[in-house]
């Protein structure tokens, strides 16, 4: 069945284990790291960081500062936009729920990381002959019977995995227990045809000013990959009409180029 | 026969400032790929997680596939719609309608991370996906301009029982041209179709297909005049005069259909235009100064009929079909996160090259191969 992991931002800690876990288990080379503005560290998700938190100061208006921990990864869609517009069909969402990536197949054309509306597939840049790479919801764990790295080691229960209905049950139990502690809509429930990261948060994305930053509020639920693939079925109709036309005008013409021939040759 | 000659063109061979310039950048070129194929594109190219596409896709892909839409153009015209005039600009067309593809693929192979894999979509299927579709139709459409030049190879060597079996089967060429075309240069629009929301909204549309379709039709038949008017300068010869105020008109009618879409387009949409900011700059500039401006100027029958005239406004058109490719992948596209991009040098270089190879191909095929009216012995097809 397709399994899902639940994310509780207002449970998160922002002690960034499921960064570290996530690089070890996937074996991602680390990077020297600077101070910024900001907590978050690293800065953008890449070809070797699968998964960060983003720390959100929001100020409210009589002086109280809330400070959000939210977890970015790859939302592995129902009907992910990357596997419609991939060429080779590298990229596929298996059953059990992970979105994965076929290293043998990929031609480095990058259209994925054009087509997600997240913003999730990252390129080797540094490699002469790079690769696509993302969160792959560990399913070479999965496939042991294990949880995703970062699940296995959130130490406060930010991250719970499990099959999807029950954790979209879960949440919206959690809304109507304590309506006063979350936003009341659940992030990846609909969203681009619902996904199977599922996000509970304080506010809303807009709130965050997350909305422009890998978490689109404008999507709707239509998985983006639909128009490429209600282009792709009129493709054959298309193809057949405008060949039957051509052939169709071809003698229509050659046709009535004779006629009119032969009618001068009569005046 | 075709009979030994010592020049094919007056001036050939000498190193003129153009040829200089031709050779200088298929150099840098050779160099810049190199170095491309060996450091890979993170180090060569300004590309970034935030633009994984950019000059090369922009130009090379878009707008070079959109130029070269003159060779299925005129084939329409002539063996569809029965346009027999026109029958002196077909082989110019379809000579540089192959080099655009030649270019496409070989623009292509630079901009895939895995370049060798290239082959990879003809055994490796994804039917759901439009880069899927493109990239067959491209193939398939370069092969069926490959064929069509082997049948003038094969003229031009006497071959003519060949000939003969090849122009049986024409009809079946033409009419896959035709289809391949529609298809590829309409679904290269549909690639855009899956990132709605990443892109303005001045370009972001449903109509991007058919949108993509005409103005390839009209960067085809805007490249079909440029290549009469400059190759008549280049080789001393006459451009088809007598021919193209005709074409020009056509290539009018083509604006004006395009101008009406994208305005339809835009009001259908509600897209607020009385904005002043740098891609409604880039927007205006697209829509009135190369479309609208272009479509006037051919109103005249003045501007039609001298060789100045028509090359300002093929020029303007042809521009106007570079710059909306670049406007749909680039322009519009920018502004939504705080990424930005510009070219690197090693990107220019590349593109650069590639158009004096183009060039350096066209003047070789120019050469080996019967391609204008004078040459055609007898009937031809």
């Amino acid at each position: 069945m397709s399994k899902a992991v639940l994310i509780d931002t207002t449970k998160c800690i922002g002690c960034r284990a499921c960064q570290v876990a996530c690089k070890s288990w996937n074996d991602l080379k680390g990077k020297k790291a600077t101070f910024s503005e900001t907590w978050s560290n690293p800065r953008f998700l890449s070809s070797y960081d699968y998964n960060r938190i983003i720390f959100r100061e929001i100020s409210h208006p009589d002086g109280r500062l809330d400070w959000y921990f939210i977890a970015r990864r790859c939302l592995h869609c129902h009907d992910p936009a990357c596997a419609s517009a991939c060429p080779v069909g590298a990229l596929v969402k298996m059953p059990e729920g992970p979105v994965v990536y076929d290293d043998v197949k990929c031609i480095g054309c990058r259209y994925c990381m054009m087509a997600c509306p997240f913003q999730i597939p990252k390129f080797e840049w540094e490699s002469a002959v790079p690769l696509i790479r993302k969160c792959t919801f560990c399913a070479d764990r999965l496939a042991e019977g294990l949880t995703p790295s970062c699940v296995a080691t959130c130490p406060t229960g930010t991250l719970l995995f499990g099959e999807r209905p029950a954790l979209l049950k879960e949440a919206h139990r959690r809304i109507g227990a304590a309506p006063q502690r979350y936003y009341p809509q659940v992030y990846g429930e609909k969203t681009a045809g619902g996904t199977s990261s599922l996000y509970l948060t304080a506010v809303s994305f807009e709130e965050l000013g997350l909305n422009h930053r890998g978490f689109r509020t404008d999507l709707g639920d239509v998985p983006q990959g639909l128009y490429g693939r209600e282009w792709m079925s009129k493709v054959p109709y298309v193809g057949v009409a405008v060949g039957a036309l051509a052939v169709g005008l071809h003698y229509f013409h050659q046709r009535r180029a004779e006629v009119q021939a032969e009618e001068r040759k009569e005046d | 026969m075709a009979q030994k000659v010592e020049k094919w063109y007056p001036g050939e061979g000498k190193l003129t400032p153009g040829w200089t310039i031709i050779y200088i950048l298929l150099m840098l070129g050779f160099v810049a790929a190199c170095a491309r194929l060996y450091l890979g594109l993170g180090a060569t190219t300004n590309l970034s997680d935030g633009y994984p596409w950019g000059l090369w896709v922009s130009f090379d892909i878009l707008a070079g596939v959109a130029l070269a839409g003159g060779g299925f153009t005129m084939a329409a015209a002539i063996y569809i719609f029965n346009l027999k005039k026109f029958e002196p600009l077909l082989r110019p067309a379809k000579l540089s309608a192959f080099l655009g593809y030649l270019m496409f693929i070989i623009g292509l192979f630079f901009d895939l991370g895995q370049p060798w894999r290239i082959w990879h979509p003809m055994v490796m299927w994804n039917p759901h996906s439009v880069l899927f579709e493109v990239s067959w139709c491209v193939m398939l459409y370069t092969a069926v301009l490959a064929i069509d030049l082997f049948i003038i190879g094969l003229e031009r060597y006497g071959k003519e029982s060949w000939v003969r079996f090849f122009r049986d089967i024409y009809l079946v060429l033409v009419v896959a041209g035709i289809m391949l075309s529609t298809l590829h240069q309409s679904s290269l629009g549909a690639l855009y179709l899956l990132l709605p929301e990443k892109m303005s909204n001045l370009w972001a549309t449903q109509a991007l297909g058919p949108l993509f379709f005409t103005s390839a039709v009209i960067g085809g038949m805007s490249v079909v005049i440029l290549e009469s008017l400059i190759s008549a300068r280049a080789y001393k010869r006459q451009p088809e005069m007598d021919i193209l105020p005709d074409f020009a008109k056509g290539l009018g009618i083509a604006l004006l259909v395009y101008f009406a879409m994208k305005v339809t387009d835009l009001y259908a949409r509600g897209v607020s235009v009385w904005v002043w900011d740098k891609a409604h700059f880039f927007f205006f500039l697209e829509l009135l100064g190369t479309v609208a401006l272009p479509a006037l100027l051919l109103v005249y029958q003045k501007v039609r009929q001298s060789t100045t005239g028509l090359f300002w406004a093929a020029g303007l058109s042809a521009f106007g079909v570079v710059l909306n490719r670049f406007n749909v992948s680039l322009t519009s596209y920018g502004g939504y996160r705080s990424f930005s991009y510009f070219p690197s040098i090693i990107e220019i270089i590349l593109t650069a090259a590639l158009v004096a190879l183009g060039i350096v191909i066209f003047d070789l095929g120019r050469k080996l191969l019967p391609i204008y009216k004078s040459e055609l012995s007898g009937q031809s097809r």
